[in-house]
């Protein structure tokens, strides 16, 4: 009896201790991540976990308010020349770096002049090109010149700022320890970085103190572990927010009385991208009959929850989305009689025309959320129109230098993510960038040209809209869906505004209810 | 003397293969991550990347020399003490700075996984060694549970905790622990105790041991001196003990090797942010200096620990010395 009670008491004594462990989370706010950021020097911020905790940690001379208006960060006020060759920045006075060094108008000289080095290599380097030289006029003033005028030039000016006095030289290296211990002028510094977490504490010399006194972000690649622990906790232990919640999961906190939903905007749509070097999917017919035999609505709604259907490679918040495009109605039946009159004939359960047989590799990436059943889902209905997919499941890295790189592949699923507004041009041009599906249409090319040189917005606009109609019609991919994006947030969090793309610009402002 | 040119012998053979082994493993490791599909540098770079830009990148990175050279470009350096900079996975980090308190984590689980399960088996072996017929009987039990494989046991353990805490906190029962959050990222000591359970009682590891020790236990009861030994009315205990060293001590460094190798994804499961996981991570995104780099500190360990257990052998049996243990 003595025993038994000892043990009992034992098992107590450890409950407490371990609980003790999660008592720490109560006053921080914690948020994981599907990846963990590449790099936190602000150039080599690629991966959108990067790119949001860039956003806390460092500031640019400018962000965009709530209101959707340029307003000063580093920058008090600015003016720009009547011809629009040039701007001059006032700078904030009594900044401080994190490591308590004083902020000047050479930080920011520097920072332009490390992009423009040809050996500092990263993909953004191109947002710098338009400047011609920055030049500091003495320590809170900046002057840049530039190579043709630009209309709204401050709108440019979001890129964040490094410190020059922890380099040795504008050409710098994405291996820099600067990557895992940055300093930089923002409303948060970090205070640990380990392979799964990265903690951040306020900076309290900021101009404008962040009321939340901790933010801590946790690698947690599987959706549903995070969605758990944003259930289990009600916002109280655990996490605070999951930044995307899968739209399968937005009904369980539909009435949550601690979890709140919070929309926010991004722009990114889903495609299956055909390879037009294939000799079938080539042919116009084929890729209209396999987009006719998809119900893209069911494959939604089974897989992945709420979300608008697409017609073109636009979102449908988007510009130059073209609401009088009709959408295509699936029908099984009605894509077979299109193969079939096109002469592809049923031949032990696949279609076939002279040599060619539509039988497809379907490659893969394993991080992409749903793939297999999505891939299920599409497999099933091809199968009753005649065509074969056999599915390729890769790692990422692999993924990328199959698809991307040796673009061995017939079909592929995949999401396209864009800063503000979808600039197709590098997906559909013959010469684009990103036309990894070998597309070749002289009818887009010449649309997208006239676009790039369009004299004024209007024009580019309705050029925009041409181009939805023509690959609606043509199909270089079938366009899928865009998601209904929300993020769950605690309901002790307050004060929230999300800033498309950046996410946490305002962070500062948000408020954790004790 | 004898005893110390036996030491110095042992040692010079063992080092002389283990130079080899070193060089054998991280050659293989090195050109299986060099050849597989896909590098660091398309892991790091997004869709769109220009190509110009994708070669600076690969040749910062040091693979934009063939897989058989960059190999021996990797292995000089190595041998002057660099194992070079992580390329994605710890960006803006030496591997060693951050390989080694990762495999400190990881050795600590291994080792103390390993020196419970001997002394848990110790004594059930004490325990079972006089009665056979008890021990048959809890023989069966045994094997089932603890022949599972680590990572069928790991997401057993996992998913049955984690449920059993989702099912109280909907009963609005007891914790406030974040206990569901079994594997993810926590500073709380419970993966790792849970984790190290897991490796403990699984892949057979445990009935291995108890079967070896129980063998052992039956054979030195029996032997001649220990019948001696009771017949004058002397404990048996220090002189089964003192001869049941070796055994335990070879029995330990034979299957570090194995808990070593389980641990890998154990802590992957279950999130603890030792070697183990470094190396998946690193594995994932073909962080190749990285990888060798853990590789090759997990090689080293077997190695470091079947030469003490040899020098054990040679301290406490003499005849050792005479086999070159």
């Amino acid at each position: 009896m003595f025993v038994k009670k000892n043990i009992q008491t034992g098992l107590v004594g450890l409950l407490l201790v371990l609980a003790t462990t999660s008592i720490s989370h109560a006053q921080v706010f914690a948020y994981p991540e599907d990846t963990r950021p590449s790099s936190l020097l602000p150039f080599f911020a690629d991966d959108m976990s990067a790119v949001r905790m860039v956003e806390l940690i460092f500031d640019g001379l400018v962000f965009k308010n709530k209101r959707g208006d340029f307003q000063g960060a580093l920058a008090k006020d600015w003016t720009v020349d009547p011809d629009n060759r040039g701007i001059r920045f006032t700078l904030r006075e009594g900044v401080k770096w994190h490591d308590g060094r004083p902020f000047s108008a050479e930080d920011v000289v520097f920072t332009v002049n490390a992009a423009k080095n040809p050996k500092t290599i990263f993909t953004g380097s191109g947002k710098f090109n338009f400047i011609a030289a920055a030049k500091a006029e003495g320590r809170n003033r900046v002057y840049f010149s530039f190579r043709r005028p630009v209309t709204d030039p401050q709108a440019r000016f979001v890129f964040k700022i490094i410190p020059k006095h922890k380099f040795n030289g504008t050409a710098i290296n994405r291996r820099d320890a600067f990557s895992r211990k940055p300093v930089g002028t923002g409303p948060y510094r970090v205070t640990r970085f380990t392979l799964r977490q990265i903690t951040l504490e306020v900076n309290q010399d900021y101009w404008s103190p962040a009321r939340i006194s901790r933010v801590v972000m946790q690698h947690t690649p599987d959706k549903a572990a995070q969605v758990n622990l944003l259930q289990y906790s009600g916002g109280k232990a655990g996490v605070q927010a999951v930044i995307f919640l899968p739209p399968k999961n937005i009904p369980l906190f539909e009435n949550s009385d601690t979890i709140a939903l919070e929309p926010y905007h991004t722009v990114s749509w889903w495609y299956v991208a055909f390879n037009h070097e294939n000799k079938a999917l080539g042919d116009p017919v084929v890729r209209n009959a396999i987009v006719t035999a998809i119900d893209r609505d069911e494959l939604l709604q089974a897989n992945l929850g709420r979300g608008d259907i697409l017609t073109g490679p636009f979102t449908e918040a988007s510009p130059f989305y073209d609401f009088d495009i009709e959408m295509r109605e699936p029908d099984s039946e009605q894509a077979s009689e299109m193969l079939q009159r096109a002469g592809y004939v049923m031949k032990d359960g696949v279609r076939t025309k002279g040599k060619t047989k539509l039988s497809f590799r379907f490659v893969l990436d394993k991080e992409m959320p749903e793939q297999q059943s999505l891939f299920l889902g599409i497999q099933a209905q091809l199968k009753k129109v005649g065509i074969k997919v056999d599915p390729l499941y890769l790692d990422h890295a692999a993924y990328k230098e199959t698809v991307w790189k040796r673009e061995k592949y017939d079909l592929t699923l995949n999401v396209w993510s864009f800063e503000e507004v979808e600039d197709v041009r590098p997906l559909f041009h013959s010469s684009g960038s990103l036309n990894f599906i070998n597309y070749n249409n002289p009818k887009v090319d010449q649309l997208l040209d006239a676009a790039q040189s369009a004299a004024d917005y209007k024009t580019y606009k309705r050029q925009m809209k041409a181009l939805h109609a023509l690959v609606h019609k043509d199909l270089p991919y079938m366009f899928l869906w865009s998601l209904d994006v929300y993020s769950g947030i605690s309901k002790r969090v307050r004060k929230v505004f999300i800033a498309p793309y950046y996410y946490f610009t305002t962070f500062r402002e948000w408020e954790l209810k004790r | 003397m004898n005893r110390l040119v036996g030491f110095a012998g042992v040692v010079s053979k063992r080092i002389s293969g283990a130079i080899a082994l070193l060089i054998g493993a991280s050659s293989i490791i090195y050109l299986t991550v060099r050849m597989a599909p896909g590098n660091a540098v398309d892991a790091i770079t997004p869709m769109g990347t220009p190509d110009d830009i994708k070669q600076q990148l690969a040749a910062d990175f040091g693979l934009n020399e063939g897989p058989v050279k960059g190999y021996f470009s990797w292995l000089s350096r190595a041998f002057q003490g660099d194992l070079g900079d992580s390329l994605v996975v710890a960006m803006g980090s030496r591997v060693v700075d951050e390989a080694l308190p990762a495999y400190w984590i990881t050795l600590r689980l291994s080792a103390l996984a390993l020196l419970f399960c001997l002394a848990v088996a110790f004594l059930a072996a004490l325990a079972t060694s006089h009665h056979q017929r008890r021990s048959g009987l809890m023989a069966a039990p045994i094997y089932v549970f603890t022949t599972i494989p680590s990572f069928i046991m790991a997401v057993f353990l996992i998913h049955g905790i984690n449920s059993f805490v989702r099912y109280n906190i909907s009963q609005d029962v007891i914790f406030t622990l974040d206990w569901y959050a079994l594997g993810q990222p926590s500073d709380s000591i419970v993966p790792t105790l849970i984790g190290g359970l897991a490796l403990v009682f699984s892949d057979g590891l445990f009935v291995d041991y108890l079967n070896a020790l129980r063998a052992e236990l039956t054979k030195l009861k029996t032997s001649q001196f220990i019948m001696s030994v009771k017949s004058r009315g002397a404990s048996v205990w220090p002189h089964i003990i003192r001869n049941l060293w070796v055994p335990l001590v070879a029995g330990y460094a034979a299957r570090l090797p194995l808990v070593l190798s389980s641990v890998v994804i154990v802590e992957k499961i279950f999130g603890i942010e030792g070697a183990g996981f470094l190396l998946i991570e690193a594995a994932k995104v073909r962080d190749l200096p990285m990888v060798v780099g853990v590789s090759l500190l997990f090689t080293m360990t077997v190695i470091i620990v079947d030469l003490l257990a040899s020098l054990v052998r040679v301290a406490t049996d003499p005849r050792e010395v005479a086999r070159g243990a």
